[in-house]
């Protein structure tokens, strides 16, 4: 199951998140395969200056679930300095989410099994 | 090789690459195909026993770091054509991959498909298969000032080497550099160095498309960049085919630079295109032997003015086989190498 974090903030820069995005996911990808498997960030078109950072998670080996995953994601290095540069880029404090996948339309038709 | 070894070896890979219930059809009939062309020994790969990790790694103790490397592409090879790739099967690549002290970016990426981490993935074999190998690539034989990012980059604008290009009109019929100026004006495409044309850097593979008579059309650039990857004394060519299974027949990557994604038709759903991507394989390993430099870094420049037969023979090229061409691998002027907007564009030019 996939398993996602999001975080909701205040900023007067959407671009500056979304480098800080992109450098992160540059950096991920050098690494060995982690729980985290991408970011999304949208922008509250009926609130200007307000953020969504969505996070996703999934299984890597089957030792941890998706959220387990996510947890351990949080407490890397790299994780905290990422959080600490967004703290300094947006206004207040950020408000955590956090979902479990249920569906999501997919590739199922398109399959090749044989 | 001996018959008994690659016997073991093909155990091996598809072991590696087994789901819970075995090798799927398209995945042996790939393998079959692939294996015989990397080994010269035809193992049928639907009804092998399996070979545990450690056993294989036995086996293959003595080879050189290079042939466990290009085994390991080929396991990722049958993994990559699997859409989705199932978890177990990526683990289990992953597993076969370090028992041959051959783990790479490739067995990663595709660990990144089997995560659903489409984005990561394209990110690491951007910047692991073709960055690194961009920063050691020679460029003079590219004929350009205009300084390119990176292989995928689009083209830019550069008269003086669309007027290079152009020129080679001039040259006398069946030469090399005639003939690629035939393949663009028949096909539409537009020179390098014109709006809308390929990089000098992507264009080099198009003399290839001549040289070895491979089509235009989706399933002939999948042949032409596996022999250009497998031809590379770099295993991280094998990043050229990668991309271009996940563009053409899986859809993994949306978009690479000059070319986007067309995974409609599904090319490796068809035995004779296993048939057609082995030979392209087969012709690759030969000129990485008898060759050793990558294709990309020619100077093809200095083989426009020759005939097309003596070009082939100055490199090396081989023929494609038998079986390719009975597979339907078309040649680079057949119609059925060619795509309906370029089969439109040369009814056009009523030649």
């Amino acid at each position: 199951m996939r398993f996602t974090q999001g975080i909701r903030v205040r900023c007067a820069d959407g671009k500056a998140i979304a480098q800080l995005l992109q450098e992160y996911d540059k950096n991920q990808s050098s690494l060995n395969i982690m729980g985290f498997i991408g970011a999304r960030l949208y922008a509250d078109r009926d609130t200007p200056g307000q953020f969504l950072i969505m996070a996703d998670f999934s299984e890597v080996d089957g030792t941890l679930t998706a959220e387990e995953e996510a947890k351990s994601n949080n407490q890397r290095n790299e994780t905290e300095g990422w959080y600490a540069k967004l703290l300094e880029l947006i206004d207040g404090e950020p408000e955590w989410i956090h979902y479990d996948l249920l569906y999501h339309t997919g590739i199922t038709g398109n399959l090749r099994t044989g | 090789m001996e018959a008994d070894a690659a016997v073991l070896i093909a155990r091996g890979v598809a072991s590696a690459v087994s789901g819970n219930d075995g090798v799927t059809p398209v995945q042996a009939s790939l393998l079959t195909e692939v294996l015989d062309a990397a080994l010269d020994v035809r193992v049928d790969v639907a009804s092998l026993a399996p070979l545990e990790p450690e056993a294989f790694a036995e086996v293959m103790a003595g080879q050189s770091d290079e042939f466990r490397q290009r085994l390991v592409h080929i396991m990722v090879l049958a993994e990559l054509i699997l859409r989705p790739i199932p978890l177990e099967v990526a683990l289990r690549v992953s597993t076969y991959a370090k028992a041959l002290d051959a783990y790479d970016q490739f067995v990663r990426i595709a660990h990144r498909y089997a995560q659903g981490a489409f984005g990561l993935a394209w990110l690491d074999l951007h910047d692991h298969g073709f960055a690194d190998h961009w920063q050691l690539a020679r460029m003079d034989q590219l004929k350009t000032n205009v300084k390119l990012e990176n292989q995928l980059a689009l083209g830019v604008e550069d008269g003086p080497l669309a007027e290079l290009w152009d020129s080679f009109k001039d040259f006398a019929p069946r030469t090399l550099g005639k003939t690629v100026w035939d393949m663009y004006r028949g096909r539409g495409f537009a020179l390098p160095g014109s709006v809308g044309g390929a990089s000098a850097y992507l264009a080099q593979h198009d003399f290839i498309h001549v040289i070895a008579d491979y089509g235009t059309n989706l399933p002939a650039e999948l042949e032409v960049f596996s022999l250009i990857g497998r031809a590379d004394p770099n295993p991280k060519g094998f990043a050229w085919t990668a991309t271009l299974v996940g563009l053409f027949d899986t859809g993994y990557i949306e978009t690479a630079g000059f070319f986007d994604a067309d995974a409609k038709k599904k090319p490796l759903d068809k035995p004779t295109m296993h048939v057609r991507l082995a030979d392209a394989l087969r012709r690759g390993r030969i000129l990485r032997e008898q060759l050793g430099v990558d294709l990309l870094e020619v100077d093809f420049h200095d083989w426009v003015d020759k005939p097309l037969d003596e070009v082939r023979r100055g490199l090396g090229f081989p023929p494609k086989s038998e079986g390719a061409l009975s597979a339907g691998s078309p040649g680079v002027f057949e119609a059925a190498g060619m795509t309906p907007f370029q089969l439109r564009h040369a009814a056009s030019l009523d030649l």
